[in-house]
């Protein structure tokens, strides 16, 4: 989920319902050129979330995982990316 | 009990209770009342089953009480003999017996317990109704709903999966989530998922996963079992903190035959860690990045055609005015031409018709010339006749005279004729008499 609120499922729909719109040829030049550009930008976020979850499997041990927030004192280190996994699989 | 022993130590002063008695007196009486009770079964949970030299102690727990208990080594061989199992710790059991109270001494301390002298294991019906008293409990509030009401992510960054450390569920969710085409964030939480301990330590790693942050779906997973062996997951306090986890948790711990309480109140309910991890990613990310090329492609395509398109319409319209001015130049000629063969036919036509006017005319000229010579003959003959007029002649001077009848005298001797006569002038007449 982007920080907007936008999550994949979302972005996806809305990009069958802009093809859907073209198909129709009932877009006018300007509707068309707005709707590519709108579609563009939902495929890019959609590429950048698939990307997220290709990059490599990690594996992470929770238990391993509260010693080193406990030890930083801090919490969300995970969502920074700060801590390291324990393994990282093809 | 009696009435305190003649000599024995005096009360409390202002206390109006009875006594003091001996307390080995009271701890008697108290035996014999609990003795007295009425002998019972019992269902619970063995926890702590300790034997000792002459009697096997044990407590009987389940989610709101304990009792402690306690059998003869005999007794408690014996019922296991029978039974053909060991009768250990977790296990669901009934139990007759009844209340009992070990006295004690100077120097051994007392002790209440259940003394138990009968025992069997719980059959599945016992704990399938007992399940089913806490399944109906959590969703008549409302507790079955709550985690089916939580959106759930169609490709999660992160997932969190609990699951025994040696279990083959842990491999079964790697493959499945590798066939995925998934290859995000994992955070496994490892927890024992079929002895007692199971349902705390559980609890315990969905409240850490929650924690943690980022985690967006949780898979509980283990393999099948006995039912007895999922009675962790059917443990209340579990369930409920599954129900109000703010993430929702996919459950696959059952089999197919019997489905635990954890399953009615998970957000989603697998048969096995396979179906569970691919409920955690429901899209499959392989076919996901080649339909996501597929639709760029589409998108591109259909801005050009539909650009392309315009550019056509666009090249038509401006080619239209040329069709047009000559469209209307050819339909101006033609109109030309209508309205000159028209004009012609017209034109003879109103040559024919004046043509007859104007003989009408000529007729009605020459009738008009008749006309003025007529008048100029009348108008000659009415002068003639003027000059013939006696009363012109009256007028230059003249009179005439007229007999009394009228009659016009025109000689002496006619008037000699008449005595009274009339002189006629041209503006009045004047009676005369002859003399």
């Amino acid at each position: 989920m982007s920080e907007d609120g936008l999550t994949y499922e979302a972005a996806s729909a809305r990009i069958e319902e802009i093809i859907r719109r073209l198909d129709s040829g009932e877009a006018g030049l300007r509707e068309t050129l707005e709707l590519v550009a709108e579609g563009r930008r939902l495929i890019e976020f959609c590429a950048g979330e698939l990307e997220a979850v290709g990059k490599g499997l990690q594996e992470l041990r929770l238990d391993e995982l509260l010693a080193r927030l406990a030890a930083s004192g801090a919490t969300g280190e995970l969502a920074a990316g700060s801590a390291s996994p324990s393994c990282r699989c093809g | 009990m009696g009435h305190p022993e003649h000599g024995a130590s005096v009360g409390i002063p202002g206390s109006r209770l009875p006594g003091p008695f001996p307390v080995g007196e009271y701890a008697a009486a108290l035996r014999r009342r609990l003795r007295g009770f009425a002998h019972v079964q019992l269902s619970g949970e063995l926890s702590g089953v300790r034997p000792a030299r002459a009697r096997v102690y044990f407590e009987l727990r389940d989610a709101r009480g304990a009792v402690p208990c306690s059998a003869w080594r005999e007794d408690w061989e014996r019922i296991q003999g029978r039974c053909g199992q060991p009768l250990l710790d977790g296990m669901e059991v009934i139990v007759a017996g009844g209340c009992d109270y070990y006295v004690g001494s100077a120097s051994a301390s007392p002790s209440f317990g259940f003394h138990v002298w009968n025992a069997r294991p719980a059959g599945e019906g016992d704990l399938l109704a007992r399940i089913e008293r806490l399944r109906r409990a959590l969703l008549a509030e409302g507790l079955g709903e709550r985690q089916a009401r939580l959106r759930r992510p169609v490709l999660p960054r992160t997932i969190g999966v609990v699951t025994g450390e040696a279990g083959k569920a842990r491999d079964d969710v790697l493959a499945a989530l590798r066939r995925r085409g998934w290859a995000g964030r994992l955070v496994w939480a490892f927890a024992p998922v079929q002895d007692r301990h199971a349902a705390p330590a559980i609890a315990r790693a969905l409240a850490d996963l929650v924690a943690v942050g980022e985690v967006e779906v949780v898979v509980i997973a283990r393999g099948g079992g006995s039912l007895v062996d999922l009675l962790a997951f059917c443990e209340e306090s579990l369930c409920r903190t599954v129900a109000l986890l703010p993430i929702p948790v996919i459950a696959s711990v059952g089999h197919h035959s019997d489905r635990t309480v954890l399953d009615d109140v998970a957000a989603v309910s697998c048969s096995t860690p396979t179906h569970a991890a691919e409920a955690a990613v429901p899209l499959h990310c392989d076919e996901a990045r080649s339909g996501l090329g597929e639709k760029a492609r589409r998108l591109r395509l259909r801005s050009l055609q539909t650009v392309a398109l315009r550019a056509g319409t666009l090249a038509r319209q401006a080619r239209a005015p040329i069709e047009h001015l000559e469209r209307e130049r050819r339909r101006l000629e033609q109109s030309s031409r209508e309205l000159r063969a028209t004009a012609r036919r017209r034109g003879g036509d109103e040559r024919e018709r004046l043509a007859r006017r104007a003989l009408v005319l000529d007729r009605k000229a020459r009738a008009g010339a008749d006309d003025v010579s007529r008048r100029r003959a009348l108008d000659a003959l009415a002068l003639a006749l003027d000059a013939h007029d006696p009363e012109r002649t009256l007028a230059r001077g003249y009179a005439l005279v007229q007999g009394p009848d009228g009659d016009l005298v025109t000689s002496a001797a006619a008037a000699s004729d008449h005595e009274r006569l009339d002189l006629r002038f041209h503006d009045g007449r004047i009676p005369v008499r002859r003399p």
